[in-house]
């Protein structure tokens, strides 16, 4: 029986010294929906915004070839500009200020890189065969756009999406700093508290999130994949 | 049926013409094959006449309609000619199925229409319909794609066909039995098909006639025996190459130089060597040469028709060079 | 916005060049650590004895990627304590992929035909790994390690959080007392850093890279 016992003792001292986030999430649920849900409101407006801004202006580039260089400058330049720079310069303009706007726009300015980068890419892998051979059946420009070089190209625009959504997901965190109530401000207050269980709870929490939702949306990838495209990249 | 008048094409950024001052003829029923180096001007040829080029100068005319005016919309012009490339151009994001029914659904054939002109295709082009249907591209071999991609270009029963380097993308044995088929094909079809290669054979083989270029230019034009007995100058006789004689006998048939003596016949059946009145006369020959005879008897269909001995080869070689 | 010039000049070269030296330790160190990680674990992986791992190991340093940057910096804080160490470990975390990822994309480009040949002329693997292979896919490794070097520049600014300092304490500080002068300032040395770092390693890709490849 001792040997149980030790073992029992063991296991809860690992508890209180590692796992005791998980009484923290229990202890304060309310407040975890409350940040989970505002988590994944702006997540869901940056992504709304950044799917129309961002697609059309990676269908511009693919057909206007001079303003690709400039897009991707400036992406590059977005690049580097580190997440929370971007936040605490936005909320220094006068009418954004503190709050959604200014954490909204720049994660929308995030986004650009991945979705742009990738709608090109996409558009620009459909080999000209095919592209020909859509011209000399017949079909117009448009139909040449929506019916052979989206479809084609969906499964990079789709994977530039996921990235773009975990990337969006994980950087949202930062937009505590300037006001947002999301999972970002366990960590952020649980570092000035010095709180380990405060910290990890937020850590843990939005890590699974993240890795949630890249898992559910490569599912959805291969699902929405046409079998046509799928098989070809596996030979390859 | 299709008329190109003095067409000229000049690229954006070049000063040499890609095509120079060509005007020709191509005949209802007919396969009129372009030939000559790469570069020479015949692919541009064939994407001016459905205007995925257009033209700088000239004028294009398809049953009388002039088809190069800027009234004439270019997509609905290609939808009513049949169009096939060497690279295909399968959609691979799209099932067989999806792939030939593409132009009839751009012309919104109802479905009901669609669905068993897609299955009579595939079977005409020699595929088990049943079998690849619902098969993507790359789940087929090179020679089924390029046999889907005719049946796609026939999709919609165009009276006119573009085809360019359509069976270059596979290897001879498949090539040449492609080429046999799609010849079978033509027969009951009688569609107007320009046809673009840089194989001389090929063009010999395919073509009711035959136009030569080069740099831009018509060369000669004329059937394939004109072609091949009539050379118009040294590049045609350089294109032709060396073996004239021997593409002369694949361009006669069996039929014309049978020897129809009876007595003949029954004293050579038991060599065991037929061939069709059909085939060229290559074939008879090749046919002696496989079965270590001198004599091969010649069929038209079921009936025995007569015979055709090495001696009467020799004697139309003779004719033939004696033409040249 | 209220921006003063002259604040913003003396943030740039008064406040900044301590911090800035801090910033690039925490950009330096990482990246050569994670370097000498996934480059050795990465040539392992093309080696046919390891292939069959390659799923398993990318998959573990992609979701090192998929977590978000600041819960990575803090998640070691509470074990780590306060100061550079849990920012610096963080932050290797954090390069590992692109470095893995091209440089198992660089010896995967090595074209069969010139592996073939190198063998027919009698290399063993190691010779062929160390004298074809690495100095092929170099420019590739290299690429990864400037992606890296960019987004662990970026990253570190959230270093300042868990008190390892660098250029990240300027911006915090702008953006608690609404400075946009201050957060700008640190934002342009991060740049800069991004930039001289990216330009160095360009020209030690120069030099490592094969003649015969150079443009």
């Amino acid at each position: 029986m001792g040997f149980l016992s030790s073992i029992l003792h063991w296991l809860s001292n690992f508890y209180d010294e590692y796992l005791g986030f998980i009484n923290f999430i229990i202890r304060r649920w309310e407040q975890v929906l409350e940040y989970t849900a505002n988590h994944f409101s702006l997540v869901l407006t940056v992504m709304f915004f950044s799917l129309i801004l961002w697609i059309s202006v990676g269908l511009l580039i693919s057909r206007y070839e001079k303003l690709a260089n400039t897009a991707f400058g400036i992406g590059n330049i977005l690049f580097v500009i580190p997440s929370i720079s971007l936040f605490g310069i936005f909320i220094t303009i006068p009418m954004l200020g503190l709050g959604r706007t200014s954490a909204a726009l720049a994660l929308i300015l995030y986004a650009m890189m991945p979705m742009v980068r990738n709608v090109y890419r996409g558009i620009k892998s459909v080999e000209w065969p095919i592209i020909e051979a859509g011209r000399g059946m017949g079909m117009s420009p448009r139909q040449i756009l929506f019916q052979i070089q989206i479809p084609m190209a969906w499964p990079i625009i789709f994977a530039g999406i996921r990235v773009t959504v975990v990337m969006i997901t994980g950087i949202a965190t930062v937009a505590t700093f300037i006001g947002e109530r999301n999972l970002g401000r366990f960590i952020h207050h649980g570092i000035a508290r010095e709180s380990a269980d405060m910290i990890i709870a937020g850590a843990v929490l939005v890590s699974v999130i993240a890795i949630l939702l890249d898992y559910i949306l490569g599912k959805i990838e291969d699902k929405i994949t046409s079998p046509g495209l799928r098989k070809e990249q596996e030979q390859s | 049926m299709i008329v190109l008048d003095k067409v000229d094409k000049i690229f954006p950024g070049t000063t040499v013409p890609a095509v120079k001052q060509v005007s020709f003829q191509v005949d209802e029923g007919n396969i009129c094959v372009f030939v000559g180096p790469s570069g020479c001007g015949k692919t541009t040829i064939l994407r001016i006449i459905n205007r995925l080029i257009e033209p700088t100068s000239g004028d294009i005319y398809i049953k009388g309609k002039k088809v190069s005016d800027k009234e004439v919309n270019p997509d609905h012009l290609r939808r009513e000619i049949g169009y096939v490339i060497q690279q295909i151009g399968l959609l691979p994001h799209r099932t067989v199925e999806q792939n030939v029914a593409l132009v009839p659904r751009l012309l919104k054939w109802p479905e009901e229409r669609i669905k068993p002109r897609v299955k009579e295709l595939l079977d005409m082009v020699g595929l088990d319909s049943n079998e690849v249907i619902h098969k993507y591209p790359f789940q087929l071999s090179g020679g089924m794609m390029q046999r889907v991609g005719v049946a796609r270009a026939l999709a919609a029963d165009p009276p006119i066909m573009l085809m360019d380097e359509p069976f270059g993308a596979v290897d001879p044995i498949v090539r040449g039995r492609l080429q046999d088929e799609f010849l079978r094909l033509q027969k009951e079809m009688k569609k107007t098909i320009c046809f673009v290669t840089h194989d001389i054979n090929e063009a010999i083989k395919m073509g009711d006639h035959i136009v030569i270029m080069n740099k831009g230019e018509l060369v000669q034009h004329g059937t394939p025996m004109e072609i091949l007995t009539e050379p118009a100058n040294d590049f045609v006789k350089d294109l032709i190459g060396v073996d004239r004689e021997i593409k002369l006998l694949d361009l006669t048939r069996s039929s014309e130089i049978v020897d129809r003596n009876k007595e003949v016949l029954g004293e050579t059946r038991e060599k065991d060597c037929f061939i069709s009145a059909l085939d060229p006369v290559q074939r008879a020959l090749e046919t002696m040469m496989k079965n270590d005879s001198d004599i091969v008897v010649v069929r038209d269909g079921e009936k025995e028709i007569g015979t055709i001995c090495w001696g009467d080869i020799k004697k139309l070689i003779n004719k033939l060079s004696g033409e040249a | 916005m209220d921006f003063e010039m002259e604040r913003f000049i003396s943030a740039l070269i008064d406040r900044s060049p301590p911090h800035a030296l801090v910033h690039l330790q925490l950009v330096l160190i990482p990246v050569i650590i994670a370097f000498l990680i996934a480059f050795p674990v990465a040539v392992l992986l093309t080696r046919r004895r390891f292939v069959k791992y390659t799923d398993r190991v990318m998959t573990f340093f992609n979701m090192g990627q998929t977590i978000p940057p600041l819960a990575i910096i803090a998640v070691f804080f509470p074990f780590l304590g306060l100061g550079r160490e849990p920012a610096l470990f963080a932050l290797t975390i954090y390069a590992l992929l692109p470095i893995a990822r091209n440089t198992l994309a660089g010896l995967k480009g090595v074209p069969q035909e010139v592996k073939e040949a190198a063998r027919g002329v009698g290399m063993s693997e190691w010779e062929m790994l160390m004298r074809v292979e690495i100095p092929l896919s170099m420019p590739v490794v290299m690429a990864g390690v400037k992606i890296s070097v960019v987004l662990t520049s970026g990253t570190a600014a959230l270093g300042a959080l868990v008190g390892g300092g660098g250029m990240g304490a300027v911006i915090f500080a702008g953006i608690d007392f609404f400075r946009p002068e201050l957060i700008v300032a640190g934002t342009l040395v991060i740049g800069a850093i991004a930039i001289i770092l990216d330009r160095i390693i360009t020209l030690i890709d120069y030099m490592l890279t094969p003649p015969h490849m150079k443009m």
